[in-house]
C-alpha cells in the first residue's frame, strides 16, 4: 500500500529521518518495500499484512511508526460547525440485520455547490494512489486514507424515502454501480436500500443512480461498520474488490464511525460552502465491548529467548494503546476497538515480540536428542530410482503434473494407466486440465520440444508422481519414465531397443525389484515389434518400455524413431538387500562356444532359460556371444552363438570333461527345443 | 638331439638380451645375429629341421616355433625399451589435447540438487524428512493450519480443486499430518510439489518447497532465529547476513519473514533485490497454539517453530535462472547444464 511519507511524518511529534523510519517500520513488521519520489516528498510502498487493517491508514501506521521510532503521535483536533436543523429530520437509518451491519452512522450537509478539493489534499490523495476526483468524493477517500474509514456520499435528492436500510439483498434484486456494471445480486448479500430500491452494495460500493453528481445540492454522508465475512463473500460472489471492501473484509474499527463522519462532514463543508445539519445520526444495535488480554513477563522471556523486564511490556503496551496494569508478574492490556486482530494471549505475545524486535534476540540452537535424521521411505525410493537414472547418463527433466486431457487420454491404452483420470475443476487453461496419468504424454511432449531445439540426441528421464480415482479416491503413486531418442550417447550410432532395455535394467538392479522379467507387449502406444512390458515373478506390470507406435509419435509431431519405458516406483523393493561375499574362484575358467540355430520364435529369454536347466552345476555362465540371420539361412530361422564359461571349485578343468558337457547339452536342446547347432 | 641345441639357443639369447639392455645399437646386433634373414640363428634352425628324421620332426617343430615367438618378444621388449630410453616413440607422439572419448553422463534437475543439499544440511541436524499427499484435503491444507474457510489468506493461495478435494498450495499440511500421529519431540523437513493457480514470470501453478517444523518443550525464538542462521549460513556461506522481520502467517503466530543479505551486490543494491541489499528467502514463525489444538498437541506444554521456502527460487538464486517456467520446460540443455 502507497503512503505519503510527509503526511506520515506530519502526524508525528519529532520523527527520525526517512531512512530510519523505514528501517524502524520494516523491524516490526511493515516493510518499506520501495520509495520513490512522488510529488513534494516521497511515496513509501509499505506491505501491511492483512491481519493489520488498523494500519492500512496513515494514522494507523504512524502508531506503530511512533512507538518503533520513539517519536509521539500527534494527537487529533479539528473543529465542527454544525446548523440548527437536525440531521434526523432529514433522513433516516435503519439496520435490518444486525449480523452485516453493527453500527450505521450518517450525516447531512446542505447546500453544497462543486468543487474541487485544495492542493495540499490533491497531493496527498495522488501520493497515496488516488486520483482526486471532486471535493466530496476526495474528502470521502482522504478520511478513509487518513484512519482507514470507508464512507459513502449520497445524493440526498436521489435517496428515495431519504432513508437508509441496511440490510440482505433478496431474489431478484440487481443495482448499477458506480464503475457503470450492472450487478445481480444473490440473496442474502449485504446491501443498502432505500425507500425502494437498493441503492448500494453495503461495504463494497455505491450505487450509480444516487451518485454525487456537479448538480448534488444536500449530502448524506454514511460511515458504516459492516461484518467482515458478509462483506468478504459478497465481493468474492461479485469479483470486486475495493478500498472499501480490502479494509472491511479484514475488520474496520466499529468506534471510528462517529469521527470519522465528523471529521469527514466538516471537512465536505469548508470545501463546498455546505452547512452541516446537527446531530450524528448513530444506530448501534450492539455496542463494542471491551476485552482484555493478559501475559506474564516470565512466560514472554522464557518463549522469545531472552529475559525482557516487565517495565519494557508496559513501554510497549503504552506504545500501542493497550491501557496496560500489572499485578505481580502479570501484564494486562485492554485491547482498542481498532486492533481486531488481537483475539488471544498469542497475539499479545506478537504485539511484544515485534515491538523489542528480533535483532534483540538472541541466537541460540535447540537443543534436540543427538538422533540422525531419517528420510521418508518414499524420498529413500524417489531418490535411488534418481541416481540410478542419472548413473546411465541420463538427464532429469521436470515437466507439469497437469496435462491437456487429450494426451491424457491417448494413455488409457497404456499397460500400467492406473485408473480414471482426475480433472482438475478450475484449470488454468483447458491443456492443462487433467493430472498425469503417465509420465510417457509430458516426456514427449519435452522429447519433441528438445528436438525442435535442434538437439539431435535427446537421452532424458523424470520422476514423478502419476494421479488416479481408486474407489472414489484419489490416488497417486511415484513414477520414473525414460526417453531415448538419436544416437547413444557417446558413440556414434542410432539408439535402439537394446540401448533403452541396457538403461532399463541397470535403473531395475538399482531399485532392487523382485526379480523382473521381459516379454513382448505393450501396444498400441509402442510399436508391436518391438514392446515390452516389464513384469515381476508373480506376473505383476511394472513397467514398459518399447518403440513408441508411429501414429502415437505421429500426434505428438515426432518423427525421429523414440524408445521409452515407463517404470512403477511402487513396486521396487523397500530396501536394496546388502551384497553377500561369495569365495573368489581359485581354479581357472574353461569358456567354450556354442553355435544354435533356431526358430526366431523361440525367445532368448526361453533359450537360455532351458539351457541354463540343462546344464551342469561346472556352467557358471552362459551369455550370448552373437546372434546371426540372413544369408545362408532360411527364413525364420537365427543363429545364436553362447557362450558357456565352466570352472569348478576344486580342480582345473580337462578341455575333455568341458567336450563331454557341451556334447551332453547340445544333446538336451535339441530334444527339448528342437533346435539344430552349426 | 636337435632339442638340446634349441634349449642352449634359447639359453644365450636370454643372456644377449639381458646384456643388450636398452642399448639400441646392441639389440640390432642382436637382432641380426638371431633373427637376421640372411644368416640369422633361426635360420640355420629352421634348416636343421629338413636333415631330421620324420619322427623327430613335429616335436622339433613345435620347440623351434615356441622359440621363434620368444626371441620375437624378446626384441620386441627390448626395441621398445631402447626407443623409450632414447626419448622417441615408435609409435609417433599423441595430441594430449584432443578430446578424450566421451562417456555418458547424466545430470539431475537443479531443484532436486538444491533438494537434497538442503535435506542434506537438516539430516546432519538431526531433522527426519518428511513426505505427503500432493492432492490434498480442505483440513490438511487450510483448516487445521488456522486458515478456516473465508480466511483471507485463501485469497493469497489461489488453490486447484478436485471436488472436495484440493492441489495442495504449500507443504504444510504434512506438518499436520506428522502432528497428528506423532507427539513431541518432532524435527522435520518436508520438500515437495505444491500448485497455485497463479502463472507468471515469478509465479508458476506448480512449484516446489522445502517446509521445517521442530515442536518440543522450551522452543524458543531464539532456537528459530539460530537454526534459520545456521541453516542459511550452510546453504549460502557464513557471510552471508540474515534478517527477521514480523510477518504474518496465519499458521505461526509471531511470524517472521527471513531475508539475506543480497549475495549479487554485497547490500549495494542491484536487480536482484530491487536495490534493497536484502532478499527475501523465507517464511517463518513460532507455531500458533490454535494449529497445536488442531492436530492434538497441548499448547500448554510445548512450544515450535515453522519455515518454509522455495526449492525452485533457490535454484533460480544459486544458478542464476532468470524465468521460474524455464525449469519445468523439460529442455535438456538446462540440465546438462548441471552434469
Amino acid at each position: 500500500m502507497n503512503f505519503d511519507a510527509a503526511w506520515l511524518m506530519a502526524l508525528l511529534d519529532s520523527p527520525p529521518g526517512a531512512d530510519e523510519m523505514t528501517d524502524k517500520l520494516t523491524a516490526c513488521g511493515f516493510l518499506v518495500e520501495l520509495r520513490e519520489e512522488g510529488d513534494g516528498g516521497e511515496i513509501w510502498d509499505v506491505e501491511v499484512t492483512t491481519n493489520r487493517p488498523d494500519a492500512m491508514n496513515h494514522r494507523g501506521l504512524a502508531r506503530e511508526a511512533a512507538l518503533a521510532a520513539g517519536a509521539t503521535l500527534k494527537p487529533f483536533e479539528f473543529e465542527l460547525d454544525e446548523s440548527d436543523e437536525p440531521s434526523s429530520d432529514l433522513a433516516t437509518v435503519e439496520i435490518d440485520d444486525p449480523t452485516m451491519c453493527t453500527r450505521f452512522c450518517a450525516r447531512v450537509i446542505r447546500g453544497v455547490a462543486a468543487a474541487s478539493s485544495p492542493e495540499w489534499m490533491q497531493r496527498r490523495l495522488a501520493n497515496s494512489g488516488v486520483r482526486p476526483i471532486s471535493a466530496i468524493v476526495d474528502v470521502t477517500n482522504y478520511v478513509l486514507l487518513e484512519f482507514g474509514q470507508p464512507l459513502h456520499a449520497y445524493d440526498l435528492a436521489k435517496v428515495g424515502g431519504a432513508r437508509l436500510i441496511a440490510r440482505r439483498a433478496v431474489a431478484g434484486e440487481s443495482l448499477v454501480t458506480l464503475d457503470g456494471e450492472t450487478r445481480k445480486l444473490e440473496p442474502g448479500m449485504p446491501v443498502i436500500a432505500d425507500a425502494y430500491d437498493v441503492v448500494g452494495l453495503a461495504g463494497i460500493m455505491g450505487g450509480a443512480d444516487s451518485e454525487i453528481g456537479d448538480d448534488t445540492v444536500d449530502v448524506l454522508l454514511e460511515a458504516a461498520n459492516f461484518d467482515a465475512l458478509s462483506i468478504r463473500r459478497a465481493a468474492r460472489k461479485l469479483g470486486m474488490h475495493t478500498e472499501a471492501s480490502h479494509r472491511f473484509e479484514r475488520g474496520a474499527d466499529p468506534e471510528l464511525p462517529p469521527l470519522a463522519i465528523d471529521y469527514a462532514a466538516a471537512l465536505i463543508a469548508e470545501f463546498t460552502g455546505g452547512t452541516v445539519c446537527a446531530g450524528r445520526i448513530d444506530v448501534r444495535p450492539r455496542p463494542w465491548e471491551p476485552h482484555e488480554l493478559t501475559t506474564t513477563a516470565s512466560k514472554l522471556s522464557s518463549f522469545m529467548g531472552l529475559e525482557i523486564p516487565l517495565a519494557r511490556l508496559v513501554e510497549i503496551a503504552n506504545g500501542l494503546d493497550l491501557n496496560p496494569r500489572t499485578d505481580g508478574d502479570t501484564i494486562i492490556c485492554s485491547v482498542p476497538s481498532y486492533r481486531v486482530d488481537l483475539e488471544r494471549e498469542a497475539d499479545l505475545i506478537e504485539e511484544f515480540v515485534r515491538h523489542v524486535g528480533f535483532d534483540a534476540i538472541p541466537a541460540r540452537l535447540p537443543v534436540l536428542a543427538t538422533a540422525p535424521g531419517r528420510r521418508n521411505p518414499n524420498w529413500e525410493l524417489v531418490d535411488r530410482a534418481r541416481s540410478a537414472a542419472v548413473n546411465v547418463g541420463l538427464a532429469e527433466i521436470m515437466t507439469w503434473s497437469f496435462i491437456d486431457p487429450d494426451s491424457d487420454a491417448a494413455v488409457e491404452s497404456l499397460p500400467m494407466c492406473p485408473g480414471q483420470a482426475v480433472q482438475l475443476d478450475n484449470p488454468l487453461a483447458s491443456t492443462q486440465a487433467t493430472m498425469r496419468r503417465s509420465l510417457l504424454p509430458g516426456l514427449l511432449s519435452a522429447v519433441r520440444d528438445n528436438l525442435n531445439q535442434g538437439e539431435r540426441t535427446v537421452a532424458v528421464f523424470e520422476q514423478g508422481r502419476v494421479f488416479w480415482f481408486a474407489d472414489g479416491a484419489p490416488a497417486e503413486g511415484e513414477r520414473l519414465a525414460v526417453a531415448l531418442v538419436g544416437s547413444r550417447l557417446g558413440q556414434d550410432r542410432a539408439v535402439d531397443f537394446a540401448d533403452l532395455k541396457g538403461v532399463v535394467d541397470a535403473i531395475v538392479d538399482e531399485l532392487g525389484y523382485p526379480n523382473h522379467r521381459w516379454r513382448r507387449g505393450g501396444g498400441p502406444w509402442l510399436d508391436e515389434a518391438q514392446a515390452a512390458v516389464i513384469e515381476t515373478d508373480d506376473g505383476k506390470t511394472i513397467g514398459s518400455a518399447g518403440l513408441v507406435d508411429h501414429s502415437m509419435a505421429k500426434k505428438w509431431d515426432i518423427k525421429t524413431p523414440v524408445y521409452v519405458a515407463e517404470l512403477d516406483l511402487a513396486a521396487a523393493a523397500e530396501e536394496i538387500p546388502l551384497p553377500s561375499f561369495v569365495e573368489l574362484p581359485r581354479t581357472p575358467a574353461v569358456t567354450a562356444d556354442m553355435t544354435v540355430e533356431h526358430p526366431t520364435d523361440l525367445s532368448y529369454a526361453d533359450l537360455h532359460t532351458v539351457a541354463r536347466e540343462l546344464a551342469g552345476d561346472l556352467v557358471e555362465a552362459i551369455d550370448l556371444q552373437t546372434r546371426y540371420t540372413g544369408k545362408g539361412l532360411p527364413s525364420g530361422a537365427v543363429r545364436s552363438t553362447l557362450r558357456l564359461t565352466y570352472r569348478a571349485a576344486d580342480r582345473s578343468l580337462t578341455q575333455d570333461e568341458v567336450n563331454d558337457q557341451q556334447e551332453a547339452l547340445r544333446e538336451g536342446l535339441s530334444r527339448r527345443l528342437g533346435v539344430t547347432f552349426a | 638331439m636337435g632339442l638340446e641345441r634349441l634349449k642352449k639357443v634359447r639359453a644365450s639369447f636370454a643372456a644377449d638380451l639381458a646384456a643388450a639392455g636398452s642399448d639400441p645399437d646392441a639389440v640390432e646386433t642382436l637382432r641380426v645375429a638371431y633373427a637376421g634373414r640372411k644368416s640369422g640363428l633361426l635360420q640355420d634352425l629352421t634348416a636343421a629341421l629338413r636333415e631330421l628324421p620324420n619322427e623327430a620332426k613335429r616335436d622339433y617343430g613345435q620347440a623351434l616355433n615356441e622359440l621363434k615367438k620368444f626371441v620375437e618378444d624378446g626384441l620386441k621388449q627390448a626395441k621398445e625399451r631402447a626407443a623409450a630410453s632414447a626419448g622417441s616413440s615408435s609409435v609417433g607422439q599423441i595430441d594430449v589435447t584432443l578430446p578424450g572419448r566421451a562417456l555418458p553422463r547424466g545430470a539431475e534437475h537443479p531443484v532436486h540438487l538444491v533438494r537434497r543439499r538442503i535435506e542434506e544440511i537438516f539430516l546432519r541436524m538431526g531433522y527426519d524428512v518428511e513426505s505427503g499427499p500432493e492432492i490434498e484435503d480442505d483440513w490438511h491444507n487450510f483448516e487445521a493450519l488456522n486458515i478456516p474457510p473465508d480466511h483471507p489468506a485463501r485469497d493469497d493461495q489461489d488453490t486447484f480443486y478436485v471436488g472436495s478435494n484440493l492441489l495442495r498450495t504449500h507443504t504444510s499440511p504434512v506438518q499436520a499430518r506428522v502432528m497428528e500421529r506423532t507427539q513431541p519431540p518432532i524435527r522435520i523437513v518436508v520438500p515437495g510439489r505444491v500448485y497455485r493457480r497463479d502463472s507468471d514470470l515469478r509465479h508458476s501453478p506448480m512449484f516446489h518447497q522445502l517446509e521445517g517444523l521442530v515442536v518440543d518443550e522450551g522452543i524458543t525464538v531464539g532456537n528459530l532465529k539460530a537454526t534459520l542462521e545456521t541453516f542459511l549460513h550452510a546453504l549460502f556461506s557464513d557471510d552471508v547476513q540474515v534478517r527477521l522481520r514480523p510477518g504474518y502467517f496465519p499458521f505461526t503466530e509471531p511470524s517472521a519473514e527471513v531475508d539475506i543479505s543480497c549475495i549479487f551486490c554485497d547490500m549495494k543494491g542491484c536487480g536482484v533485490c530491487s536495490g534493497s541489499g536484502w532478499i527475501e528467502i523465507l517464511g517463518s514463525g513460532m507455531v500458533d497454539p490454535r494449529v497445536f489444538e488442531a492436530v492434538g498437541i497441548d499448547p500448554e506444554r510445548y512450544t515450535g517453530f515453522a519455515f518454509g521456502l522455495g526449492l525452485d527460487r533457490v535454484a533460480m538464486l544459486q544458478y542464476g535462472i532468470p524465468d521460474l517456467r524455464q525449469l519445468f520446460a523439460g529442455d535438456q540443455r538446462l540440465t546438462r547444464q548441471f552434469e
